[in-house]
């Protein structure tokens, strides 16, 4: 009997009914997709924030007073203090790997171009391929580092091309004052041998660097006298934003608890990462570029807390939707309650009808609005970030729950005040 | 005149004695009006807000000497600063760089306007307090811990003035720069720590500096940040190049073009979720309306027995419907600005702009809404023969 009852008013009423599921499929699916934008926009902020650069920079201990206090070093210290390339590999081995987004090798020397002019010649990666141990590969290089640069004139260096040996990207105020020009052959020299190197773009990089020449890393480690050594490595990785423990930490990780510094440790804070690089990398201190590391966090936490509280509010306004709605439909249904009760149906069975009808509307309603929310989640995250919005599973409780008790909400009290109706006066008509 | 007095007091009367039904659909209305206005003066006043945070990034301006000159005096930056909107100037920090002697040894003293480097350099993580006084120093973190200072200690700073030569005065100092030689003690008031090389510097007021060198000497670089896009930070520049010869302006090009990406993308989303949410409110709004005038297709069918025409049915129905819209998009309007306020104050800790053209587009949306989602049922009632609707289906 409960069930025709059910069928028949799932049936017969069947515009109604498909009104209600469709306002709460709207409802469901608008939190779906909020929550889920919400959940992910840190991760996809994090990635935008990326084309400021790197956020870490590693540099051989010792190393950074020397060389800055004193000028360029022209005396060859690369022999006493350096790094080894063939470390650079770790990098991907700690614990927080995975954050690694990009990190490219630097060596740096002082060469003479043409006659007598002075120069700073940086060895990197443009846009190295790297094939992990772990069997991850990740193309990385100053490519994906230096995104604010212009190239004025000229090509990016393309490694993977394979034209890319002996080649030179010349900073734009350098190429004006020896004349450079892209496609010519430079020749560079240092106290260690002569290279000749060919043009292959003119950069623009409104700062100190327009001054310097690019090339690969071998013909300058040859220039320098340093094979196998670097002078710098820049990281760029995912970071959480600070907070009292990893600045407490960033002092001396020494001075945690066991249970602190777990914790410290497992979570991705700049200060966490750069201690982790150190452990891997003989004699570095990798240090956060405080510029980079301190802006990311606050815009992060802004634009997390901003997509929080629009989440929040347009939760509010679809729940007030959906339980508007359906104290709507049920008071509508006063006949009907009171004929039930007139025939001699107890509240509980009424309630109990009424109820069932209504959360099966809901739960048609909520699958289907969570899947239509994860098509507007993914139009979000193409249109903007232009990347997949990854989909918590996290979400679907919240939306059920939600859902759930929005109707029951919006239900209960109505069927209530009903049921305390006088079944004469109602089929009267008030 | 007396038709239009019977059609207002038939709506008020309507919505009136079917209080609670309407007060219901008043509630949806009010709702997506709030959203609708909330949101989008948000939308609006992110770019403004967010651009501030942006500015933690630092100074995206800097003013150089031009062509051959030394430096750039006070009066010719001052000049190149009034060519800018004073609003959207967040701070400007002027730097003399000088090589000076700490236990003989050189180290680069950076002279600045304390207040204008905490503004344009947000980042500086200071260990201990900034200067405030004459004879107070902020020293970099790398040289600190070369000199082993510590925050509260003495350090003698000396000069050696410009003709003799500075780097490698270190060793031969002969008896000639001794005797030229200056000397000031400085109190270490904090350690300062910013993961670049500004860690090498030690960091002096302007005044402190011309006491130690004995003269004024013009700035090496000024520092500016603005709050301002991309666009307009250009025109600024050019401006600037051609009003003051002196002055070379320069864009700092990796905080501007990354800021200009970065912001276009975080508006973009505000932009799309607003789409999106109003979109979904919106059909809300008009399904709750629905539901309240389907539920009245007896009252129809009783008004069309008494020989009601179908276009005063309609025109009473969308009247009604017109009346609540405007109701909840007064309301809403009022509601979403303190929502949008509520949020701008969590989030970026100032007051948002009140938009004044939002509250004629909010009314015009949720009536023209309101009147959208009666029309459709009020239609299908009325095309219906009385008989049948009033006999139930």
């Amino acid at each position: 009997m409960f069930f025709r009852m059910l069928r028949g008013a799932l049936f017969r009423q069947k515009g109604k009914m498909l009104m209600i599921a469709f306002t709460i499929l709207l409802g469901a699916s608008l939190a779906t997709a909020m929550l889920n934008v919400m959940l992910d926009v840190g991760d996809k902020v994090n990635q935008e924030l990326k084309t400021y650069g790197a956020n870490i920079t590693v540099k051989p201990k010792e190393s950074s007073i020397m060389q800055d206090l004193y000028g360029i070093s022209d005396d060859g210290d690369i022999q006493n203090v350096h790094l080894l390339e063939s470390e650079l590999g770790n990098i991907k081995t700690i614990f927080w790997a995975f954050n690694i987004v990009d990190y490219t090798p630097f060596i740096d020397t002082k060469v003479t171009v043409g006659s007598d002019t002075e120069a700073k010649l940086v060895g990197t990666w443009f846009n190295h391929h790297l094939e992990l141990p772990t069997g991850e590969t990740l193309d990385t290089g100053i490519a994906n580092l230096r995104t604010w640069w212009d190239i004025s004139d000229g090509e990016w260096i393309d490694e993977q091309k394979g034209n890319s040996a002996d080649t030179a990207m010349v900073g734009k105020a350098l190429a004006e004052k020896e004349n450079i020009k892209v496609g010519d052959t430079i020749n560079v020299s240092s106290t260690y041998g002569t290279q000749a190197l060919r043009v292959a773009a003119i950069f623009d990089a409104g700062g100190d660097e327009d001054d310097y020449i690019y090339t690969s890393l071998a013909p300058a480690q040859k220039l320098a006298n340093g094979e196998g050594f670097l002078s710098s490595i820049e990281v760029s990785a995912l970071t959480t934003p600070d907070n009292e423990l990893a600045r407490k930490a960033a002092k001396n990780p020494a001075a945690l608890s066991v249970s602190q510094y777990e914790t410290w440790y497992c979570t991705a804070y700049v200060s966490s990462i750069c201690y982790q690089i150190q452990e891997v990398i003989t004699d570095s201190v990798a240090s956060p570029v405080r510029q980079v590391a301190e802006s990311e966090g606050a815009i992060m936490d802004k634009t997390q807390l901003l997509m929080i509280l629009i989440t929040i509010f347009s939760l509010i306004g679809s729940a007030l939707g959906i339980s508007n709605l359906v104290t709507a439909s049920v008071m509508e249904r006063s006949n009907e309650i009171g004929l039930m009760k007139a025939i001699g149906a107890k509240d509980g069975s009424v309630l109990g009808v009424v109820l069932t009808e209504i959360m099966i509307t809901a739960i048609v309603g909520g699958v289907a609005g969570y899947f239509v929310g994860y098509g507007f989640a993914q139009v979000i995250g193409q249109s903007v970030f232009g990347s997949a919005i990854e989909m918590k599973v996290i979400v679907i409780p919240i939306v059920a729950i939600l859902i759930l008790a929005v109707t029951l909400a919006g239900s209960l009290p109505a069927i209530k005040m009903l049921l305390r109706l006088r079944p004469a006066e109602v089929l009267h008509g008030r | 005149m007396k038709k239009q007095n019977m059609f207002f007091r038939m709506i008020t009367a309507s919505l009136l004695r079917r209080r609670s039904r309407m007060l219901v659909a008043l509630l949806a209305i009010m709702v997506g009006a709030t959203i609708l206005s909330g949101l989008v003066t948000i939308y609006y006043d992110v770019p403004r807000q967010m651009g501030e945070q942006f500015r933690n990034y630092g100074a995206n301006m800097i003013f150089l000497p031009a062509g051959d000159n030394d430096g750039i005096s006070s009066s010719d930056s001052d000049r190149a600063l009034a060519d800018i909107d004073k609003n959207n100037i967040v701070g400007v920090a002027p730097y003399r760089y000088e090589t000076v002697l700490i236990n003989e040894r050189p180290v680069i003293a950076a002279a600045t306007d304390f207040s204008g480097a905490k503004a344009t350099s947000p980042y500086w993580y200071v260990t201990g307090a900034w200067p405030s006084e004459s004879g107070q120093v902020l020293v970099g973190e790398d040289i600190a811990e070369l000199y082993g200072v510590a925050q509260g200690d003495e350090m003698t700073v000396s000069f050696v003035p410009a003709n003799t030569s500075e780097v490698s005065a270190e060793k031969n100092a002969d008896e000639n720069t001794k005797e030229n030689e200056k000397s000031m003690k400085f109190t270490v008031t904090g350690i300062l720590d910013t993961g670049g090389s500004d860690e090498n510097y030690i960091f002096i007021s302007l005044q402190d500096m011309q006491a130690l060198t004995g003269e004024s000497a013009a700035y090496d670089m000024v520092e500016l940040s603005i709050s301002a896009t991309q666009d307009k930070l250009e025109s600024y520049a050019d401006k600037i190049g051609k009003d003051v010869s002196a002055v070379s302006p320069r864009l700092v090009k990796r905080v501007t073009q990354s800021e200009t990406t970065v912001l276009s993308k975080l508006q973009s989303l505000v932009l799309i979720v607003t789409v999106v949410v109003l979109l979904l409110t919106m059909i809300c709004v008009a399904t709750t309306m629905t539901a309240v005038v389907t539920e009245r297709r007896k009252e129809i069918g009783l008004r069309k027995a008494l020989g009601a025409s179908n276009k005063s049915i309609t025109g009473e129905f969308m009247g009604e419907g017109m009346m609540l819209g405007g109701i909840g998009g007064i309301l809403g309007s009022v509601l979403g600005y303190f929502f949008a306020e509520l949020v701008s104050m969590n989030v970026f800790n100032s007051s948002i702009t009140f938009q004044p053209l939002l509250i004629p587009v909010t009314l015009v949306v949720s009536v023209a809404v309101t009147a959208a989602a009666c029309l459709l049922p009020v239609r299908s009632a009325t095309d219906v023969d009385p008989a049948l609707v009033l006999k139930g289906e």
